[in-house]
C-alpha cells in the first residue's frame, strides 16, 4: 500500500533538501517527494508541525539474543528501536554464544525479520568467542550479513591479534569497531577515576585506560589501512587522537553516546549502579570536549550503546551490577537536550547519513528510489518514564528527565511501525 | 522525619559533631546507665572480620542497655536473588532497630539504609568510611589540645585504600582542622587535593609543622599489585622511626588506627614514645560509640 507522509518539514542532508514537502513511499521505496502529493488510495501519516528525516540508524546496540533473553530479545529491542525513532540498528556480538558463526548470524536476521519492526544489522565478533586470541571467520560472517566486526564489551588485548585481524580482513569493506579500555588500567573500576571516586572510596578507571587503546588501535588502522571506528568515545584525548590519525590519512571515525554528552561522574553518591557504564561517565572537561567534538565534526555518529539489563541485576552492589543501560528510547530527546544549538541537518547526519555510510547499509537518504525508512519527530517536550519503555531493560539514569524533542512516527520500508506512542506489530491491523 | 544514620561523619552537622564529642567525653567520666537504650534491638552485622571495632561496639551497646545480637556472615552470604532491599526489610520486620554494619564493599551501608526503616551505623565499608574511628580520633585530639582551632594534622601512608583517612578528612574539615596528606603518589593520587586538604610527598618536611601525625597501616599486598616496589623503599621515605621522631614537635601526638605493623609504617621507638596515643584512642572508642547510639536512638537524647 502506498504511504504518504503529509505536510512535514523534510530535512535530507544527503540531497540538501529542507522544505515543507510530502513524501510518498510505494513498494517499500521512496517514490516521490513534492508538494500536495496525491494521496488517494494511500495511507496518510500527518506530519504537520513535525520534521521528516531519513531513518535514524543506531549502530551500537545490544539485543542480548541469543543467550540473555531475560534482558532483551531481538523483538523487544527492535520495538524499542522504532519507539525511539530508529529504523535500523546494528547489534553487537556479545551474545551467548558470541556472533561468530554464520548460523548464529542467520538466526539473528531471521528473528529480526519475524519481529518486522526495525532493520537489524549484525556486527560479527572480531575474535572467536570474543576470546581475543583466534580470528573470527570474517568472509563467512560478511557473507552471512555482518556489516562490521567488533569484540565490543571487551578490548582485544593483543596488538598482534588485532593487527593480523585487520590485515586478514583488509579486503572486506566491513569496518572494525573498537571498544577501547585497557584491562589493566581499568582493573575492577566501577566509575571514572577522579575527585568523586577518591571521595567515595570507589575504584576509578582513568581516561588514560581509553586513550592508550585508542592510540594503539588507530596506529594499527594506519599500519593496515583498515577503516576503523572508535565506539563510544568518552575523553578529550580520544578525540585529539582521532583528529591526529585523520591528519595522517587514517580512515578513522567515532561515535558518542547520549550519556557521555549529558552526564558526569558525580552520580555515585548513593552507591547505586544506575549510571555504571563502560567507558565510565567522565568529568566536565571531557564532557565539554565531546560536545565540541560534535560541533567541529570530529564525531561522526550518534550511537546509544543500548545495553538493557534486568532491574534486579542493576539493583546489586556496584561491584556486582552489570554495566550499561537502555538508550534507544531516550536518545533522540537526549541528544537534542545536549546539543540544542546544533542545526537539525547536522543532527540528522549523525543519526542517519553517517552511520549508513560507515556501515555500508541502505538508508541515510530520502532520495527517490531509496528505502522507505523515515523518522518523523517533533520539537515537543516530554518526560522520560522508564516504565513505558518497550525495551525489557527498564534502567536509565535519565528516568524523569525532560527532553525537548521526541519521535512521532517511524516508518520502515514504507510500513508505519510506530505512531501515537504505539509500536505496530506486523499482524496487527493498521488503523490510521 | 527519616531515621538518622551515621554512614559517614558528615551525616551529622558540625554542631552535632561537637555535641557528640561532648557527650562521649561526659560518658567517659560518668556512665549514662543501662536505661538509655533499654530494650532497643541492635544488630552487629559484620561481613568483614573485626576484633577491636566489634568488641568496642558490643561493649558500648551493652553499657547503654541495648539488646545486642551479633552476626558475622561471610561477605557473599547475601544470597543470590535476595536483594539488599529485601535484607533490610526482613531485618526490620524481625524487630531490629539499629544495624551496626561492616562490609568489604564501599557503599554497602548507604544501600542498606535506603530500605531500612531504622538506624544504620557504619562500622567500616570498603575503602569509603569509618566514622566512629574518626570520632574517636577527634575525641583524642580534643582531649589533648582542648580545641580544634588552628590544629594541623598529617595523615601518612596508604590514603587511597583507607576508610579511616577518608572519614578523618571529612570530620577534620568540618571542624576546621588543617589536613596534610603524605604518601607516594600510587597510594595518594592528586585527586585527594581539596580546600583545606594539602598533599605533600616529603614526610621529613611535614613532621615539624604538625600538631598530630596519624600513621596508616601499610599492607603487603600493595607490593604484589604494583603500587609499592618494596617495604624497604617505602619505609625509607614514609616510615615513622627514631630519626623522624626527632623532627616531630615535643607537644605533638602520634595516632594510629591499629592494628599497626611494627617495622613498616612505624618502629617500636614510636610505640614507646610518650607522644604516642594509640591506647587512648582505643579507650575512647567505646565512649564515642555509646554517644552515637544515644544520638541516634535514645528518646531522652538532646544535643
Amino acid at each position: 500500500m502506498k504511504l504518504v507522509i503529509r505536510g512535514g518539514r523534510v530535512i535530507d542532508p544527503s540531497t540538501g533538501l529542507d522544505a515543507l514537502r510530502d513524501v510518498a513511499i510505494e513498494g517499500g521505496f521512496v517514490s516521490e517527494i513534492g508538494e500536495h502529493l496525491d494521496s488517494r488510495d494511500a495511507r496518510v501519516v500527518d506530519a504537520t508541525g513535525a520534521i521528516v528525516a531519513p531513518g535514524f540508524i543506531d549502530m551500537h546496540v545490544h539485543l542480548r539474543e541469543p543467550g540473555q533473553t531475560h534482558k532483551e530479545t531481538i523483538a523487544t529491542g527492535a520495538a524499542a528501536a522504532v519507539a525511539g525513532g530508529f529504523t535500523a540498528v546494528a547489534c553487537m556480538p556479545n551474545t551467548e554464544p558470541a556472533l561468530d558463526t554464520s548460523a548464529l548470524v542467520a538466526e539473528v536476521l531471521r528473528r529480526a525479520d519475524a519481529a518486522g519492526l526495525a532493520r537489524v544489522y549484525p556486527i560479527g565478533a572480531l575474535t572467536r568467542a570474543r576470546g581475543g586470541v583466534e580470528l573470527a571467520p570474517y568472509h563467512i560472517l560478511a557473507d552471512a550479513g555482518c556489516v562490521a566486526f567488533s569484540d565490543d564489551g571487551s578490548t582485544v588485548a593483543s596488538a598482534l591479534v588485532l593487527r593480523n585481524a585487520a590485515r586478514y580482513a583488509s579486503d572486506l569493506a566491513a569496518i572494525f569497531v573498537s571498544h577501547c579500555e585497557d584491562a589493566d588500567l581499568k582493573a575492577d573500576a566501577v566509575m571514572n577515576e577522579g575527585g568523586p571516586s577518591a571521595r567515595l572510596g570507589l575504584v576509578g578507571s582513568p581516561g588514560l585506560a581509553e586513550d592508550v587503546i585508542v592510540a594503539r588501535d588507530l596506529l594499527i588502522a594506519e599500519d593496515t589501512g583498515k577503516p576503523w571506528h572508535i565506539a563510544h568515545v568518552s575523553t578529550a584525548t580520544s578525540l585529539d587522537l582521532v583528529r591526529w590519525a585523520r591528519s595522517r590519512g587514517v580512515r578513522a571515525s567515532c561515535e558518542v553516546t547520549p550519556h557521555h554528552l549529558l552526564l558526569l561522574d558525580d552520580r555515585f553518591d548513593g552507591y547505586r549502579a544506575d549510571a555504571k557504564v563502560n567507558p565510565p561517565l567522565r568529568a566536565e572537561r571531557d564532557r565539554a570536549a565531546l560536545l565540541a567534538g560534535v560541533r567541529d565534526g570530529t564525531i561522526d555518529v550518534f550511537a546509544t550503546d543500548h545495553a538493557p539489563h534486568g532491574l534486579d541485576e542493576k539493583a546489586q552492589l556496584l561491584s556486582a551490577a552489570p554495566v550499561g543501560f537502555s538508550g534507544l528510547e531516550i536518545a533522540l530527546g537526549a541528544y537534542a537536550a545536549a546539543l540544542p544549538d546544533v542545526p537539525l541537518g547536522r543532527m540528522i547526519e549523525l543519526h542517519s547519513v553517517n552511520p549508513a555510510r560507515l556501515l555500508g547499509v541502505p538508508g541515510g537518504t530520502l532520495a527517490v528510489g531509496s528505502p522507505g525508512d523515515v523518522t518523523i519527530f517533533a520539537e515537543r517536550p516530554w518526560t522520560v518514564d522508564v516504565r513505558l519503555f518497550h525495551s525489557k531493560g527498564k534502567n536509565t539514569p535519565f528516568d524523569g528527565a525532560t527532553f525537548p524533542r521526541r519521535p512521532i512516527a517511524t516508518v520502515v520500508g514504507g510500513a508505519v511501525v510506530y505512531e501515537h506512542g504505539r509500536v505496530m506489530l506486523r499482524d496487527e491491523p493498521v488503523t490510521a | 522525619m527519616a531515621a538518622r544514620n551515621l554512614i559517614d561523619v558528615d551525616d551529622v552537622s558540625p554542631a552535632e559533631l561537637v555535641a557528640l564529642l561532648d557527650r562521649a567525653a561526659t560518658y567517659s567520666e560518668t556512665s549514662p546507665g543501662r536505661d538509655l537504650l533499654a530494650g532497643v534491638p541492635v544488630l552487629n552485622l559484620f561481613f568483614e572480620s573485626s576484633t577491636r571495632t566489634a568488641t568496642s561496639f558490643t561493649l558500648a551497646e551493652q553499657r547503654v542497655g541495648a539488646d545486642v545480637i551479633s552476626f558475622a556472615p561471610g561477605a557473599s552470604s547475601l544470597g543470590k536473588g535476595e536483594t539488599i532491599a529485601d535484607t533490610a526489610i526482613t531485618l526490620h520486620a524481625i524487630g531490629v532497630r539499629i544495624i551496626v554494619v561492616r562490609h568489604p564493599e564501599s557503599g554497602f551501608p548507604r544501600r542498606l539504609a535506603e530500605s531500612f526503616d531504622g538506624h544504620i551505623v557504619n562500622a567500616g565499608d570498603g575503602t569509603h568510611a569509618h566514622p566512629t574511628q574518626a570520632l574517636l580520633d577527634l575525641m583524642t585530639l580534643r582531649n589533648e589540645f582542648g580545641s580544634f582551632t588552628g590544629l594541623r594534622v598529617a595523615i601518612v601512608g596508604d590514603i587511597l585504600h583507607s576508610r579511616v583517612a577518608r572519614s578523618n578528612i571529612v570530620g577534620m574539615r568540618m571542624l576546621g582542622i588543617d589536613v596534610t596528606l603524605v604518601g607516594p603518589r600510587t597510594l595518594l593520587p592528586d585527586s585527594f587535593e581539596a580546600p583545606g586538604v594539602r598533599i605533600e610527598r616529603d614526610l621529613d618536611a611535614v613532621l615539624p609543622e604538625v600538631n598530630a601525625v596519624m600513621m596508616l597501616r601499610i599492607q603487603r599486598e600493595r607490593i604484589v599489585s604494583g603500587l609499592l616496589p618494596s617495604l624497604d623503599d617505602y619505609t625509607r621515605r614514609f616510615q615513622l622511626n627514631r630519626d623522624r621522631l626527632r623532627r616531630l614537635r615535643h607537644d605533638a601526638v602520634i595516632l594510629h588506627p591499629g592494628p599497626y605493623n611494627r617495622g613498616i609504617e612505624l618502629t617500636d621507638d614510636v610505640l614507646e614514645d610518650p607522644r604516642s596515643r594509640y591506647v587512648v584512642q582505643v579507650h575512647n572508642g567505646v565512649f564515642v560509640r555509646m554517644a552515637v547510639l544515644a544520638f541516634l536512638a535514645a528518646p531522652a537524647y538532646a544535643a
